[in-house]
């Protein structure tokens, strides 16, 4: 007999996302995805002037604030065809790798850890048996016995006091928690302290885009970020230093914490390396530009189709006519009129809600496609693109740690796949952080102190695209430049691509897809649910976060 | 004794911005001392504890959706907030101020005083200025805040 399962909302941050799942014979046999709340921002960026576009276009979203100010400010240079030197480029390539690495460590630890640490099996851990485990697992200096006494006594004291606050909503004794007492005190206590390492990232952030959150140093053609190694007021060698000093620890947190714990923690679940594939066509876009006019990157984008990394086809610039034109958006089940898919730059956002119907509309989410055909986007789109490609950085952590495991580029397709391109990701991108803020310093060196093109914005039509790969995946800003003022904007979003419904053929995005299949123990503590579901990191860019102390229960899980 | 004023919110969603608009409306109409910040946090939640945590004395400025009129004004004190003297979660999402706060005291980092000063929004559409209603309030709230940091000692002017 088969039962519903509605779950409103499930996600641990931003975002307003209801999953619903038909389970049969303890099996999810069909899901739903859908976005509750109108994503229809994008209106109040018509008329505006483009210049300003990115000022607003960061407000999209509650979290990821910088990566729509790069992916609006590279929309308007796209329409007008300007150059960014590479002072710019640098600097704003540091601060998307570290605005990735500060958004994996939190999503890790703070956003899906909860879904596979049980708190409660903490309390009885052997604190000297995990500083062992912990020291077996690399030789970061906060893992000794103390550490983890201190935490387990907090935590003690808080369960004591009926305090359990953050972790009130975990899963606690679900049979689907399998680590053991002392790996899960592990995890809390590097919980806590992961807060530390995200802080840095964020103070990196802000030392050169001048604020974190919602940077303040864009401007068309370039950045506001002077530089003068000698100037006190701007970036300065004693600024670069401070800089360094940041993302170095940033980085030691990364290869000795978070990825090790990650590992760890997947040796123990490693059946979900076969659950959750879902779409298995994956698009990434290049990133880290290199060159002044997008066309040179440091990491590959390109597509994948059927899971086969046979057919990767590169996407090697920002310019090319076939990804540009390969994007629709479709609403034929969702709360917008008509039943069109229509490229970004003629989109339309004209709400109309009907209620939940399962075989009609049923989010404000549309449904992006790339040649007709759903795609998942995010860090296994990208470290499979980096892979295929053979870079020896992600080859080397996918291989070895494959090896460890006993898994094969192919078990990438899953929900701990995910995970685990995730904490590849962060990897590269702190190694990357670092190696864009020499290539800087040595561009300064050889002389060369602009930071931006100066830009009027002219009278005529433009059409632009401006992409990033975000740290959820590819990004793309689409804007209608007319008489000075924008006409049209369209912002077609990770989050959008991967909680897509399905299209006018009935084809299911990747969160409806990725369900089919998975196991569910329990219907009313839909734990595997949220497991694969939170791999994704979703979060539906709508940043509506108003307080509620009146009285209504937050989320529901509804059994039917 | 280091104050921080949050303003949390957001800017395109008219009323929901309100902790950012009272933060702005403060910087123009007032000069602070160097030791009170006023921050745009945005909606970042759990992604800026940092700022709390580095506060001995902390005002969040938010929205808070509850019965009453638009414009009304709540305050809440952290005992409210940790002892769960509020009915339910704080917010919507399951890492809000609320969580942000219990992981700070978890680490032995979150400052003893934090006051929540919380406004019932009339408008949550999209839009980058606050309903009538709410920009009336807005400099009774900021009113507040100034006379709760003199009364702590800061000194702080009225811009000419």
């Amino acid at each position: 007999m088969s039962k519903r399962i509605t779950i409103d909302p499930i996600t641990r941050i931003e975002g307003h996302l209801r999953i619903d799942v038909e389970v049969n014979g303890g099996q999810v046999a069909k899901a739903w995805s859908s976005a509750q709340m109108w994503r229809g921002i994008e209106t109040i960026l018509k008329g505006r002037d483009p210049q300003d576009a990115w000022s607003y276009a960061q407000r999209f979203c509650g979290v990821c604030t910088t990566v729509h100010a790069i992916s609006s400010i590279r929309s308007v240079e796209n329409a007008l065809n300007v150059e960014v030197p590479l002072n710019a480029q640098y600097i704003r390539n540091i601060m998307i790798a570290q605005h990735s690495v500060q958004d994996h460590i939190v999503h890790f630890y703070h956003l899906s850890a909860l879904d596979w640490v049980d708190i409660v099996s903490a309390l009885k851990a052997d604190p000297k048996k995990a500083s062992s485990i912990a020291q077996s697992l690399s030789d970061w200096p906060g893992n000794s016995e103390k550490e983890f006494k201190a935490v387990q006594d907090k935590l003690k004291a808080f369960v004591a006091s009926g305090q359990l606050g953050i972790f009130a909503s975990g899963y606690w004794g679900h049979p689907a928690m399998k680590l053991p007492p002392e790996v899960n005190l592990i995890a809390v206590a590097h919980y806590l302290k992961a807060l530390d390492y995200q802080r840095r990232a964020s103070q990196a952030v802000a030392i050169l885009g001048g604020k974190n959150p919602h940077v303040q140093n864009l401007v068309v053609g370039g950045v506001a970020t002077a530089v003068n190694m000698e100037n006190i007021a701007t970036l300065n060698m004693e600024r670069i230093a401070f800089l360094r000093t940041l993302m170095e620890e940033t980085r030691e947190f990364v290869q000795k914490v978070y990825y090790p714990d990650l590992v760890a923690i997947a040796s123990f679940y490693k059946e979900w390396f076969k659950y959750g594939a879902g779409v298995t066509n994956y698009l990434a876009v290049p990133e880290f530009a290199e060159d002044t006019r997008n066309t040179k990157f440091g990491l590959p984008g390109g597509t994948i189709y059927g899971g086969d990394l046979g057919t990767f086809k590169a996407i090697t610039t920002h310019q090319d006519a076939a990804l540009i034109q390969g994007v629709t958006e479709g609403v034929a089940h969702a709360w917008y009129e008509g039943s069109d898919s229509l490229h970004p730059w003629e989109g339309e956002t004209k709400p109309q809600y009907t209620d939940f119907q399962e075989n009609g509309k049923y989010t404000w989410c549309k449904s992006p496609r790339y040649n007709g055909k759903p795609m998942q986007v995010g860090p296994p789109a990208q470290v499979m693109a980096a892979y295929a490609t053979g870079h020896p950085k992600v080859k080397k952590l996918v291989d070895d740690a494959a090896a460890k495991l006993g898994i094969g580029p192919k078990e990438l397709h899953s929900t701990m796949g995910r995970l685990f391109c995730r904490g590849v990701r962060a990897h590269v991108m702190a190694d990357y952080s670092l190696e864009y803020l020499d290539k800087l310093v040595a561009n300064i060196g050889k002389g060369d102190s602009t930071y931006a093109n100066h830009t009027e914005i002219p009278d005529g039509e433009y059409k632009g695209v401006g992409f990033h790969e975000a740290p959820r995946g590819a990004l793309s800003h689409w804007i209608v430049i007319e008489k000075k003022k924008i006409k049209n904007y369209q912002a077609v979003v990770p989050s959008t691509w991967n909680a897509s419904p399905r299209d006018e053929n009935g084809v299911a995005g990747p969160y409806e897809a990725c369900l089919v299949g998975n196991p569910v123990a329990q219907p009313d503590k839909p734990l595997e649910v949220l497991r694969t579901i939170h791999s994704f990191d979703p979060c539906i860019a709508c940043a509506v976060h108003t307080i509620d102390p009146a009285g209504k229960e937050i989320t529901k899980v509804k059994v039917l | 004794m280091r104050t921080l004023i949050f303003g949390a919110g957001n800017l395109i969603l008219t009323d929901e911005g309100f902790g950012v608009h009272c933060i702005n409306h403060l910087e123009e109409n007032y000069v602070f001392p160097p030791e009170v910040e006023l921050y745009d946090g945005g909606t970042l939640g759990i992604m800026v504890t940092h700022k709390i945590e580095e506060a001995d004395r902390v005002i969040l400025v938010d929205t808070v959706e509850t019965a009453g009129n638009p414009g009304e004004v709540f305050r809440f004190e952290k005992e409210d907030i940790m002892l769960n003297r509020l009915p339910v979660k704080l917010s919507p999402h399951q890492i809000g101020i609320q969580e942000m706060l219990f992981i700070s005291e978890m680490r032995g980092a979150c400052p003893d005083r934090i006051s929540l000063l919380g406004v019932i929004p009339s408008s949550l559409d999209p839009g980058s200025d606050l309903s009538p209603v709410l920009s009336e309030c807005l400099p009774r709230v900021a009113g507040l805040i100034v006379d709760e940091l003199r009364s702590l000692g800061h000194e702080v002017h009225a811009r000419n």
